[in-house]
Order: C-alpha cells, then sequence, then structure tokens
C-alpha cells in the first residue's frame, strides 16, 4: 500500500505523481483551490468563481505531464492557467468595476456588505474605475501582485512573460491607481510599497 | 498614500471558502477528471478505472511477465474481422442471458489492473459504483472501504451503471439498426460540455467503434442477443482489422480489436478479446513511433512502448467492499 501524507511534499512532486496516480491530483486543488476561488470570485463574482475554478484545475490537470518540475510552488502555473479562464469574461469584469464606479455599490461584495468597512468604500469608486480603463494586461498584473500575493518572479511565469515586462506593466498600473486616490503625479511612481 | 494597500483592501471581505465548499467541488473535478474515452481521455485512461479518493491507496500486484518484445504491427498475426466477429456473436448469442436487474443500492464492483508504459510495477485498483451512481468506494489507505457523494455533473458523459443498463436495454438487435443507433447517439456527440474546452467531434467511425467497446467492456448485465448484435455491428464498421495474441495487462493473450480509421496516430490502440468467449479483457496501447508533448516538446513515450489494462472482474454485490 501507497498512501499519500498530505502536506510533506512540493507541489511539483504531486504533480509528477499524478501522472502515474491521477487522483493524487486532488491534493493540490486541497492546497489552492480556496485561495484560488477567493481570487476569482474578487474578480468576477461567486456565480462565475465556482466553474473557472473547477476549470482551471481541470486544464491544469490535463497539461499535467508538461509541468516544470523544477519549480517546487505550482501557485503561479494555476494562477496562469485561470488568468487564461478569466479574460474571456473580461466584460464582465469590467461592468462590475464599472458598475461600482458609477453608483458606489459593489455587486460582487454585496453578499457581505455588512462587513465593508467605510474607509475602504470611499476609495473604492476611484480605485474601480482605474482598474475599468486599465488595459487588460495591466490589470492582470496588478491583481496578481495585489490579490494573489505574487512576487515579480510568480507573475512572470503566471503570465509567461519576462520579469521586465512585469515590472512595467507594474508601473504602469500603479501610476493610474495612485492618479485614481486622488494622489500624487502618476510620472513619479515609485515601487516603495511592493514587499512581493 | 498606499495605493497598493488600498487595493488589498478592495474587496478583501470577499472570503476565502471552507470546507463545505472544498469538499463537493474537490469531488467535482475528480468527477470530471475521470473516465473519458475520448481523444483526450485516452491518456485518463487510468483516472476511469480509479475510485474517487483523495488518498489512494495504490496495491502493487505481484510481478507480472514483462512484456520484452513490443507487439506490434510487424509480428501481429492478422485475422479475417468478419469471420472472428461472426463466431464471437454466436458464441455470445448461446451464453446464459443476464440475471435481475439490480437495485438502484447495489453495487458494482470492479477490479482492474494497470501497466503504465513508463513504470515497472503493474498496478491493481478496486472499486465499488451504487447501481445508480450516487456514490462510490474504494480503499483508503488502512485498506478499508469508504464510501463518498458523487454530485450531479451536468456537463459529464460518464453514466451510473443503472443509466448504462438502460441505454443498453433499449438498443435495437439487429446489427444495422444498433450501429445506426448507436452511432446517431446524442449522448456520446454533445458530452461532455466543458468550458474552455474546444469541442471535437469524431468520424461516424471513430465514435461508433469506442461506444461499442465501451458498452461491450460493461458485459456484466448484457443480453447475450444484444452482445451478438454488438459484434455483429461491429463487424460493419468499415477499418476494423483484429490481431491474434495481444497481452493486456494481466499477461492474458487475445484478439486485438482495432479501429484503421486512416488517421496518422504514434500509437495504435486494441480492446483486446478472449479468444473463446470473446469476453472484454482490456485494452493495449502500442507506439509505433516516439510520442512528444505538443508544448513542451518532451519525449512523453518511446517507439515500441506499450501501456496495457486488465479488467479483472466487473460484477454486482451487495454492498461496497464486497467482491461478489
Amino acid at each position: 500500500m501507497i498512501a499519500e501524507v498530505p502536506g510533506s511534499t512540493a507541489d511539483a512532486e504531486l504533480i509528477r505523481r499524478s501522472a502515474q496516480v491521477p487522483e493524487v491530483f486532488a491534493e493540490l486543488f486541497d492546497r489552492h483551490a480556496a485561495a484560488l476561488r477567493r481570487y476569482v470570485a474578487r474578480r468576477l463574482g461567486e456565480s462565475l468563481a465556482d466553474d473557472i475554478v473547477s476549470d482551471a484545475f481541470l486544464a491544469a490537470f490535463r497539461r499535467r505531464r508538461h509541468y516544470d518540475t523544477s519549480h517546487p510552488d505550482a501557485r503561479p502555473w494555476l494562477y496562469g492557467i485561470a488568468a487564461r479562464l478569466i479574460k474571456r469574461h473580461h466584460r464582465v469584469e469590467v461592468r462590475f468595476y464599472r458598475a461600482l464606479a458609477r453608483t458606489g455599490v459593489d455587486e460582487i461584495t454585496e453578499p457581505y456588505a455588512d462587513r465593508i468597512d467605510d474607509r475602504v468604500a470611499a476609495e473604492q469608486s476611484g480605485l474601480a474605475a482605474a482598474l475599468a480603463e486599465l488595459p487588460a494586461g495591466d490589470r492582470e498584473v496588478l491583481l496578481l501582485v495585489a490579490w494573489a500575493d505574487m512576487s515579480y518572479e510568480d507573475v512572470a511565469r503566471a503570465l509567461d512573460i519576462p520579469t521586465g515586462t512585469v515590472r512595467s506593466r507594474l508601473h504602469r498600473a500603479r501610476a493610474r491607481t495612485r492618479q485614481a486616490l486622488g494622489g500624487s503625479d502618476p510620472t513619479s511612481a515609485r515601487e516603495e510599497s511592493f514587499d512581493g | 498614500m498606499d495605493d497598493l494597500r488600498s487595493l488589498r483592501e478592495l474587496r478583501a471581505v470577499v472570503p476565502e471558502p471552507g470546507q463545505e465548499w472544498l469538499v463537493p467541488e474537490r469531488r467535482r473535478l475528480l468527477r470530471r477528471m475521470r473516465g473519458r474515452r475520448r481523444g483526450l481521455g485516452r491518456a485518463l485512461l487510468l483516472a476511469g478505472v480509479l475510485g474517487t479518493a483523495t488518498a489512494v491507496a495504490v496495491v502493487v500486484a505481484r510481478p507480472q511477465p514483462p512484456i520484452t518484445t513490443p507487439v506490434g504491427p510487424s509480428q501481429a498475426v492478422r485475422l479475417d474481422p468478419s469471420v472472428v466477429l461472426a463466431r464471437a456473436a454466436d458464441t455470445v448469442g448461446r451464453r446464459e442471458g443476464a440475471g435481475e436487474v439490480p437495485r438502484p443500492t447495489q453495487w458494482q464492483y470492479t477490479k482492474t489492473l494497470d501497466k503504465q508504459p513508463n513504470r515497472d510495477e503493474t498496478q491493481t485498483f478496486e472499486r465499488w459504483m451504487r447501481y445508480d451512481g450516487k456514490q462510490t468506494a474504494g480503499f483508503d489507505e488502512a485498506g478499508k472501504p469508504v464510501v463518498r457523494d458523487v454530485p450531479p455533473d451536468p456537463g459529464d458523459d460518464d453514466l451510473s451503471p443503472q443509466q448504462y443498463d438502460q441505454k443498453l436495454r433499449a438498443l435495437p438487435t439487429d446489427p444495422k439498426r444498433l450501429l445506426a443507433k448507436v452511432t446517431g447517439d446524442r449522448h456520446w456527440i454533445d458530452w461532455p460540455v466543458e468550458e474552455g474546452v474546444p469541442k471535437v467531434v469524431e468520424p461516424d467511425a471513430s465514435r461508433a467503434y469506442r461506444v461499442i467497446t465501451l458498452y461491450l467492456s460493461r458485459y456484466g448485465v448484457m443480453p447475450p442477443k444484444l452482445e451478438a448484435a454488438m459484434f455483429r455491428a461491429l463487424a460493419l464498421i468499415p477499418g476494423i482489422r483484429i490481431e491474434q495474441g495481444i497481452p493486456d495487462a494481466a499477461g492474458r493473450r487475445g484478439l486485438g480489436v482495432w479501429l484503421d480509421n486512416g488517421i496518422d496516430s504514434p500509437f495504435r490502440d486494441y480492446d483486446i478479446l478472449d479468444p473463446e468467449t470473446y469476453r472484454y479483457l482490456g485494452r493495449h496501447t502500442v507506439w509505433l513511433r516516439d510520442e512528444y508533448s505538443q508544448s513542451g516538446g518532451d519525449l512523453m513515450a518511446a517507439k515500441g512502448s506499450v501501456w496495457t489494462t486488465a479488467l479483472l472482474t466487473s460484477t454486482i454485490v451487495d454492498r461496497p467492499g464486497e467482491r461478489g
């Protein structure tokens, strides 16, 4: 008998083993699905999030033999697959930001409305307007950093773009969000608070 | 002002879901990973014979006699498919009829072997699925059967044993009508339905072959007349080939049936039949040339690699853990 010991192996090792024993892949789901669900729900709402998470893991499962096992952490790979699925709902995402910017009401957080912090609510409209206007690629980078806590290297791997591109996209995106928050001149944007 | 901090607070109230979400969603994923016999599904055949279990208990079987010479086209003894399939139809048509229709709460027990191309040992899988498809069972790491609920997945093309039986009982026993019915069955054309996966509809001959061999592998409840008609219908599919002496994962050599559909595939899939009883024994895939992955260019399987499975038992029992 071979028993899987949860939590003791790198993602890469699980993926490698799942090539032979597919159901080992379910452990990867246990590790990352809840956080990914939250990330997708923040962008597209709960109703789309379940299907996207399930599709992302199924797509990942089918590509598991192509996983580069020199990367122990599978998060960038999974979020990169999810990013491609999220992109298909680009209009839905933007519509939510626009609605929030226009009305100050966020349909995505409505189910948890009693927990909304007023201070945050004040900034929301401006941020949402900025997110709606960002080019999709810039928004992807910004939200992987802000909502998925990814480093430049992680984002580069997730989106399969050079680290330099991550840096420049993030720079552009943050210039817009700073501007939206009524702050500094966007051309002087620095990266002082990025801790990824 | 820290724009990133403000951004991190945006929609921060959206919670991470808990176990009440994770458990059914994990099951849904496992169900979607499981058992596809489509183009895509070839690589997932192993998933199809596994139980729905997070902790997979794998029993390593006693070593099988290694298959050293890949049984490739060059050494194969070809038989006349019309003769072989007519004999198969006569033989299975004389079989005793299947017993009573199982109750929804009974279980289908299957025991299968799997010998992957890049692995030395043969794995054994035992699995129970409730007749109505609502639960599955497998072994946990302590060797105890664990029962799990199967949530409905409307996009999945897999059926419960009960649904398979209902489908089988509705089929005509005239071979031509049977072939037409199987070929035109929307279920095998339209499903599975998956977001983000391009829809591929196989040629009629490939689909008819796939569905008939899938039905033949579920012989437990097949009425003899229908099983005979399945073989006669198989003989009507253009491109059917049969070779002798093709081994399954248990080392049993049988009649290797395959479909020459004119597609230049790096491998050949045989469905193996017992040469005397014509029972379905398993599958045998042999690579005719090196196969590389589409994205990475890695060698997936070298020419001559062999992947076999074997269906050892498929029977109805009263409860999970029983082996009939």
